[in-house]
């Protein structure tokens, strides 16, 4: 039955009926009390991801290593983050997989993927909240992209580490990508280390955009924030 | 408005920095037509407003703001032509002239500083998105339900909302409207203490296989499908229809989480506005297989259980403590009117949190997939609301968000 659903996906494409993939469904439900079945359905996607499957095909077998994948699944989908067809689902999985293989190929592949497939790159580390991401994504910051720039901004403000926040108060006067943007993603830090009993490093973050040069929405807001430091600290 | 009112406002804003932040000297609720920059006219008592996503429900959204006669609607944006130029052509006949902007892209509409506030009734999976890059364009939002496709949505709308000091909104109007006279009794005190209440919703999101077709309509299909992964036009998987049976995007999880979330918007958020539980999260979300049927209990920390499609119960049904009368609560209501929509206008004014504070509604959301994951899954789960991920399941934790297509991100 799971052969036949394999069998199918080969064919599988855009108006096929889903119903050919229940195997595949219920070889996932399995998955999760059953190592063995686990491994063995993961060989088979990853065994899947190598043919040349339509475009809804491999969205689907990613669709499922999102639920089940592992270290295993890594190369594989790691080799398909510059493709612009299947960079999207690729990440799909390898953003779910809990294992430091998939940040590691994330993390190499801010330098081998270009344009949106780069931002779509550095989107899932900042999802991943990837701490190893801060040093690579901290010199996008001023990538000549300003697209990138924002990226990566974002991302950085997602991970909101103390590292993170430093890239980002040394790349605000050179700002490449829309300034608003690192400003957010300045804020986004001084909230998660703030939440981290870091009042210190919050309120230094707060106080930086405090001043008359910024506009009222980024002076109210660094004052909420400043008034928070000081309840927590009360 | 009268010079009086003008003159009131400005006592408010005075009072508003002298009551609050007096170690800051800045005002502790500012209007956001006092925000912005040097290039906006002097502050108007009419909110400036845009909306985006103008179909079934976006159009009646729209409607409404429009005959207000303190909102100045100048933009909309959406991603189909004919949408476009019918949603200008209404707002320009309203108004008797050519001012209204249409947008194909949302980030030009929020761009404009001209803009107080904006509606959106996009499909759910580009809510979250829209909603930040508003609250960080100095705009309040009023967001349709349900607000979220994530979990992970959730709490990044809600920090934002709070990082600029902005009035977000959630929708469903039913939540109030439809259930009142349930709420009042139960809030008088007569049921006693609340120990269970059902909700019947559905049916589960599904994937969407569609096959490709020919646009029957000029629309920017890479916008349109946004964040969610590629998958070729077809009608009903763009169709806004109320349909939750496959012919809508309603009902594909790519999308929405189908009727979980789309009516469970309505009856989880009345569901937990009767029983008083809107400011919580369930803590523990049990799965029921058996003889009977499946169903879920979600368990509150108060010790509420909220069930769904609990067998043998109707939609709604409520157990009380046979017996006991609890001292009766003030119900909340809107304000500034009768609808939710003026409740988002008279909190733009007072920078009041609305009725569907984003914060309750994200709350509401949480239980769709809660239950949507805990039927994915088959199992029981526990939830940590204060972490907002499942503590020690790591299969659960898979399902908190997912990667969006490039370039956008969160």
């Amino acid at each position: 039955m799971l052969a036949d659903a394999f069998e199918a996906l080969k064919k599988f494409d855009w108006g096929t009926d889903l119903g050919v993939l229940t195997p595949i469904e219920e070889a996932v439900i399995a998955a999760h009390t059953d190592a063995g079945v686990s491994q063995d359905l993961e060989n088979r996607l990853n065994a899947a991801l190598k043919g040349d499957l339509s475009r809804d095909a491999h969205g689907y077998v990613c669709r499922k290593l999102a639920i089940i994948g592992t270290a295993a699944s890594v190369p594989t989908l790691a080799g398909q983050l510059g493709g612009k067809e299947q960079s999207h689902m690729a990440r799909y999985a390898l953003e779910r997989i809990d294992a430091p293989e998939a940040g590691a190929a994330l993390r190499d592949a801010l330098t081998t993927a270009s344009g949106s497939q780069k931002i779509g790159v550095i989107g899932s580390l900042g999802s991943r909240r990837d701490p190893a991401a801060v040093a690579p994504l901290s010199k996008l910051l001023h990538a000549d992209d300003p697209a990138i720039a924002r990226s990566a901004a974002l991302a950085l403000g997602a991970i909101g580490t103390a590292e993170s926040a430093a890239a980002l108060q040394a790349a605000l006067p050179s700002a490449n990508g829309d300034r608003q943007y690192v400003i957010d993603a300045l804020l986004s830090c001084a909230e998660a280390l703030l939440a981290s009993d870091k009042q210190g490093e919050a309120t230094a973050i707060y106080k930086s955009l405090s001043g008359e040069q910024q506009p009222r929405l980024v002076r109210l807001a660094a004052t909420r924030g400043l008034l928070a430091c000081a309840r927590k600290q009360a | 408005m009268s010079q009086k009112k003008r003159s009131t406002r400005r006592d408010f804003l005075k009072t508003a920095t002298a009551g609050a932040g007096a170690a800051f000297g800045v005002p502790y609720v500012v209007t956001s037509a006092a925000l912005g920059n040097s290039s906006r006219p002097a502050a108007s008592d009419r909110i400036v407003m845009g909306g985006i996503g103008i179909g079934n429900m976006g159009r009646g959204d729209q409607w409404g703001y429009l005959n207000r006669k303190d909102v100045q609607y100048v933009a909309m944006c959406d991603v189909r032509d004919e949408v476009r130029q019918r949603s200008k052509a209404t707002i320009d006949e309203h108004y008797g002239n050519h001012d209204c902007k249409a947008y194909n892209d949302f980030r030009e509409l929020l761009a404009r500083p001209d803009i107080d506030a904006v509606h959106i009734a996009t499909p759910d999976h580009w809510h979250a998105i829209i909603t930040i890059e508003a609250c960080r364009n100095g705009k309040d939002v009023f967001c349709q339900k349900p607000e979220t496709l994530t979990l992970r949505e959730g709490p990044l709308m809600i920090a934002a909302a709070r990082r600029y000091g902005r009035v977000v909104s959630g929708g469903s109007q039913r939540v109030l409207e439809d259930y009142r006279k349930l709420v009042e009794p139960v809030w008088a005190g007569e049921y006693g203490k609340i120990k269970s209440i059902n909700v019947n919703v559905g049916p589960l999101p599904k994937l969407c296989n569609l096959p490709a077709e020919k646009p029957a309509e000029k629309i920017d299909w890479d916008m349109w499908l946004g964040p969610a992964p590629w998958g070729p036009y077809n009608s009903k998987r763009c169709s806004g229809s109320y349909s939750i049976n496959g012919a809508s995007w309603r009902s594909f999880s790519d999308y929405s989480g189908g009727g979980m979330t789309d009516w469970g918007a309505h009856h989880f958020g009345g569901a937990t506005f009767i029983c008083d539980v809107r400011d919580l999260q369930p803590e523990e979300v049990i799965y029921h297989d058996g003889k009977e049927g499946r169903y879920l209990e979600y368990r509150y920390p108060n010790g509420l259980v909220l069930t769904h499609n609990r067998p043998h119960h109707q939609n709604m049904q409520v157990e009380g403590t046979s017996g006991e009368k609890l001292p009766p609560k003030p119900v909340p209501t809107y304000q500034g009117g009768d609808n939710i929509g003026a409740d988002f206008i008279h909190c733009v004014k007072t920078r009041e949190k609305p009725f569907r504070d984003i914060e309750l509604a994200v709350n509401t959301a949480v239980v769709s997939h809660l239950g949507n994951i805990a039927y994915l899954l088959k199992r029981s789960l526990k939830w940590d609301a204060v972490r907002q991920e499942f503590p020690g399941d790591a299969e659960a934790n898979r399902l908190i968000d997912r990667a969006r297509r490039e370039p956008w991100q969160l």
